[in-house]
């Protein structure tokens, strides 16, 4: 067929491979992390209202599990 | 000739919102007449390319070859090795469509892409979403297909925080940033495009007469943003059907 290449032809680099896959993965557990567990630490914050703190933990916190998801998940 | 009086300027979110072309028929706009176009092109391109094929291949029948011959190996077989092949066919023509749409938006006289409604994007994205979502469970079942996506491999007492960054990036994110991608693309290329032309008619019907050569300079613009636009165009028709292949290869994917 047109366009066909031999097997021996080297996987394409790029944008294309898993290697894409897996940074875009990494930026939405970061990126996840913090927005889930910001957005319960402020819902935490409106119910006791407690001025900010409780989204602040709440980020940091998202943002360590995040980076642990990503060691976890991506690192093997 | 060079007058454009009903055109405002800045342009506005209503250059988005063209009137029907038929009062009768309010949801027959331009929009989708564009999009009937460019199913109709894409069939009539690959059903007239193959009709009489020759093992030396005719221009048109060398040029579908080459589109799916992409979809096939860079995209299904790239992404997810031999057993892509199945999902070949729908790759290509997701490429093919989204490039087609996109294009719309830089072709003279058009000059409209499809996917700046958000709408069009959003329900490529849903049938990616369920699509992704439906290979998985069709071949680990629905309680391991969700364990595998859900539970990172981790002690037991972090569980609870991991599990809802797995829940939101994996089943939020994904369809939302994939349609929101397309999208914003498309949307602001013809933004840009526009005020860039606008703008070039703009000064040269001002009154101060040292703003009328600086028309050429916005139209030049203009069209070296064309450029940039046909650049933007491909790669986001390409990034839309690399990640669904890489999302649908994840589903399938043994767990290491």
């Amino acid at each position: 067929m047109a366009g066909d290449r031999s097997p021996q032809r080297p996987r394409d680099e790029g944008e294309a491979g898993p290697g894409a896959n897996q940074a875009w993965a990494a930026i939405s557990y970061l990126i996840g992390g913090i927005v889930v567990w910001g957005f319960a630490g402020w819902l935490i914050d409106r119910w006791l209202d407690t001025g900010g703190i409780a989204t602040a933990i709440g980020a940091v916190v998202g943002a360590a599990a995040g980076v642990f998801l990503i060691a976890r998940r991506l690192g093997r | 000739m060079l007058a454009v009086p009903e055109t405002e300027f800045p342009p506005s979110i209503n250059e988005f919102y063209p009137p029907p072309l038929w009062e009768a028929l309010p949801w027959l706009t331009k929009f989708t007449l564009l999009v009937w176009v460019a199913a109709g092109v894409l069939i009539i391109f690959f059903l007239l390319a193959y009709r009489h094929p020759r093992m030396v291949p005719t221009r048109t029948q060398w040029l579908a070859e080459s589109i799916y011959g992409f979809g096939r190996e860079n995209v299904a077989k790239g992404m997810m090795g031999p057993e892509g092949v199945r999902f070949a066919p729908y790759f290509t023509t997701l490429f093919s469509f989204i490039l087609l749409t996109n294009l719309f938006g830089i072709i003279p006289g058009i000059q409209m892409s499809p996917n700046s409604h958000i709408a069009f994007p959003i329900m490529l994205a849903v049938i990616s979403y369920i699509m992704f979502n439906y290979v998985g469970v069709r071949r680990y079942g629905a309680a391991k297909y969700f364990k595998k996506s859900l539970v990172p491999p981790a002690p037991w007492y972090v569980l609870p925080l991991l599990i809802p960054i797995e829940f939101f990036s994996t089943f939020i994110v994904r369809p939302v940033t994939l349609s929101l991608r397309l999208f914003a693309n498309m949307f602001a290329g013809h933004m840009i495009l526009a005020v860039f032309t606008l703008a070039g008619f703009v000064l040269l019907n001002s009154s101060a007469w040292y703003l009328k050569p600086i028309s050429v300079v916005s139209w030049a613009m203009a069209i070296a943003l064309t450029f940039l636009e046909l650049l933007v165009i491909v790669l986001q028709a390409y990034i839309f059907v690399i990640l669904t292949s890489s999302y649908v290869a994840g589903a399938l994917a043994e767990e290491h």
